[in-house]
């Protein structure tokens, strides 16, 4: 099977990582580059006690833990199947109680949905999973470009890195956070799923702050992409998007989280 | 929800977290240890670096794809061989109590002056130093590109789920806590939430045990420095 697939106005390439599930790489959108990669580092999951006494709650006693989403967890084979206004790609993986579905949809209206699909047992009820995307958007190009998010009822730029949780506005499409390009206009709009409680990190590209192999730094620093979080301006440069979701499991089951991302201003 | 993302939401840095001054405008990961790079003994044809991008080279638009096929097995022993022969690796190298995490193709963009090379981007946990290697191997070149050695803690290698398995099965608290029925389920990288707990900042697996029918019963925390079991719970109370 051909890892490059046109279809749908898109033209992109694929490959199953070893940890990071399905990567999507060079993805242009009628012949316009959109995305040089985006992948789905990790899912950590953490675990509650539930108790009805606040004193006799323990808090979460044991740390988060992890396990690599890649070929030694895929079920069967990554399917591409071409569906009515698109082409998708999807892949079940298994770590013993976890189970999950990641899906990669291209409409061809622009939109794409990088998601997963969350199931299985988990080895109690209170615990909560925390996927984490890496996009790196090259809009026209890899620089000029600006990161902005919805607040206060109108876009607002962000001048420097940082970490911006979804504060419940939205613009009328449901749109959140956007990647502006400077010299097309065009844009990456980010619509989180309502339920996700997500957030997003805007860091500047830097060569050496790839997609880590794991969430985890040295013990007592901050975890990725927390960890590659500084005070660097974005505005006019690469910039790189992290989507998290925090997904507890008294959400009903199965649970599809992950954005809904739509590229505009590229003209039909 | 809010309440329940309290430890993600710990690890958070300010939003306006000031660089250290070393970075000047790049930056480094923490607790890196660089040191200059070694470059053995030229190959034939070595491709020497651009001192200036060229114009086809800047433009993302027309990265070669096939850069980042997978790796072929020759690839990746000559990415490992460039890897141990570097200096800075040498103790690792003669020790050899490491393992290989993973190998994987590694595309940078232009106008790096390594757009363009084939890469491989190694992962190693140094069992002897309790460090992790994260390297770039350019194979066109046959150096060592970029390498960072730090107390970060990569992904378990599946060398290191199974010997995980292989430490819980044997171990006593746990086999007298498994039903009958019960087998190792998964492996899973742990790490602890607080210094008390021993798989804070010691390279540890976690083994879920259950049934086949994928209900856990026994969670044991393997130890990987020492190769001991260092806590075994009952899934209910995980």
């Amino acid at each position: 099977m051909s890892n490059m697939i046109s279809e749908a106005n898109w033209k992109f390439h694929w490959r199953l990582t070893e940890s990071a599930g399905i990567m999507i790489y060079l993805a242009d959108f009628r012949g316009r580059r959109v995305l040089w990669e985006a992948s789905l580092p990790y899912v950590t999951i953490d675990h509650q006690r539930e108790t009805l006494d606040v004193k006799d709650d323990p808090g979460e006693v044991h740390g988060p833990w992890w396990v690599p989403l890649g070929a030694r967890t895929l079920e069967g084979p990554v399917r591409v199947q071409s569906f009515r206004g698109g082409v998708e790609l999807s892949a079940a993986f298994a770590a013993g109680p976890y189970h999950y579905t990641q899906l990669w949809r291209f409409h061809d209206d622009g939109r794409i949905s990088p998601w997963l699909t969350i199931y299985g047992p988990g080895v109690h009820d209170q615990h909560t999973y925390h996927p984490h995307w890496r996009f790196d958007f090259d809009l026209d190009g890899a620089r000029d470009d600006a990161f902005e998010r919805f607040e206060d009822n109108r876009w607002q730029r962000v001048e420097r890195e940082g970490w911006f949780p979804y504060s419940g506005e939205a613009d009328e499409h449901g749109n959140v956070w956007r990647q502006v390009d400077f010299g097309s206009g065009a844009a990456i709009n980010i619509r989180p799923h309502s339920w996700d409680d997500a957030e997003v990190f805007a860091i500047r590209y830097h060569d050496g702050e790839w997609a880590p192999y794991s969430p985890r730094s040295a013990a007592g620093s901050a975890t990725f992409p927390s960890a590659y979080v500084g005070d660097e301006p974005l505005d006019g440069d690469d910039v790189t998007l992290w989507y998290v979701a925090h997904v507890h499991f008294d959400q009903s089951f199965p649970y599809t989280a992950g954005p809904w991302i739509k590229v505009s201003g590229l003209g039909k | 929800m809010a309440p329940l993302k309290k430890p993600v939401k710990a690890a958070k840095p300010a939003k306006s977290k000031p660089k250290p001054a070393a970075s000047a405008g790049r930056k480094s990961a923490p607790a890196a240890i660089k040191s200059p790079p070694f470059r053995p003994p030229p190959r034939p044809t070595p491709p020497a670096p651009p001192s200036t991008p060229d114009s086809s080279k800047a433009d993302v638009t027309r990265a070669d794809a096939t850069l980042f096929d997978p790796l072929t097995p020759g690839e990746i022993a000559d990415a490992l061989r460039t890897l141990t022969e570097d200096r800075r690796l040498s103790s690792m190298a003669k020790v050899g109590r490491y393992r290989v995490i993973c190998n994987e193709p590694l595309v940078v963009k232009p106008p790096h002056w390594m757009a363009g090379h084939r890469l491989v981007r190694v992962v190693i946990y140094d069992y002897a130093a309790d460090r992790a290697v994260d390297a770039c191997v350019d194979l066109d070149a046959g150096v060592v590109a970029h390498l960072e050695l730090t107390k970060g803690q990569p992904m378990l290698s599946r060398d290191e789920e199974a010997l995980a398995v292989s430490i819980a099965m044997v171990d006593d608290r746990v086999r007298e806590k498994l039903a009958i029925g019960d087998t190792p389920q998964s492996t899973l990288h742990y790490w602890g939430r607080t210094s008390e707990d021993l798989a804070y900042a010691r390279r540890s697996a976690a083994v879920v045990f259950g049934r086949p029918d994928g209900h856990a019963s026994v969670i044991a925390v393997v130890d990987l420095i020492e190769n001991l079991v260092t806590q075994v719970v009952p899934a209910e109370l995980w």
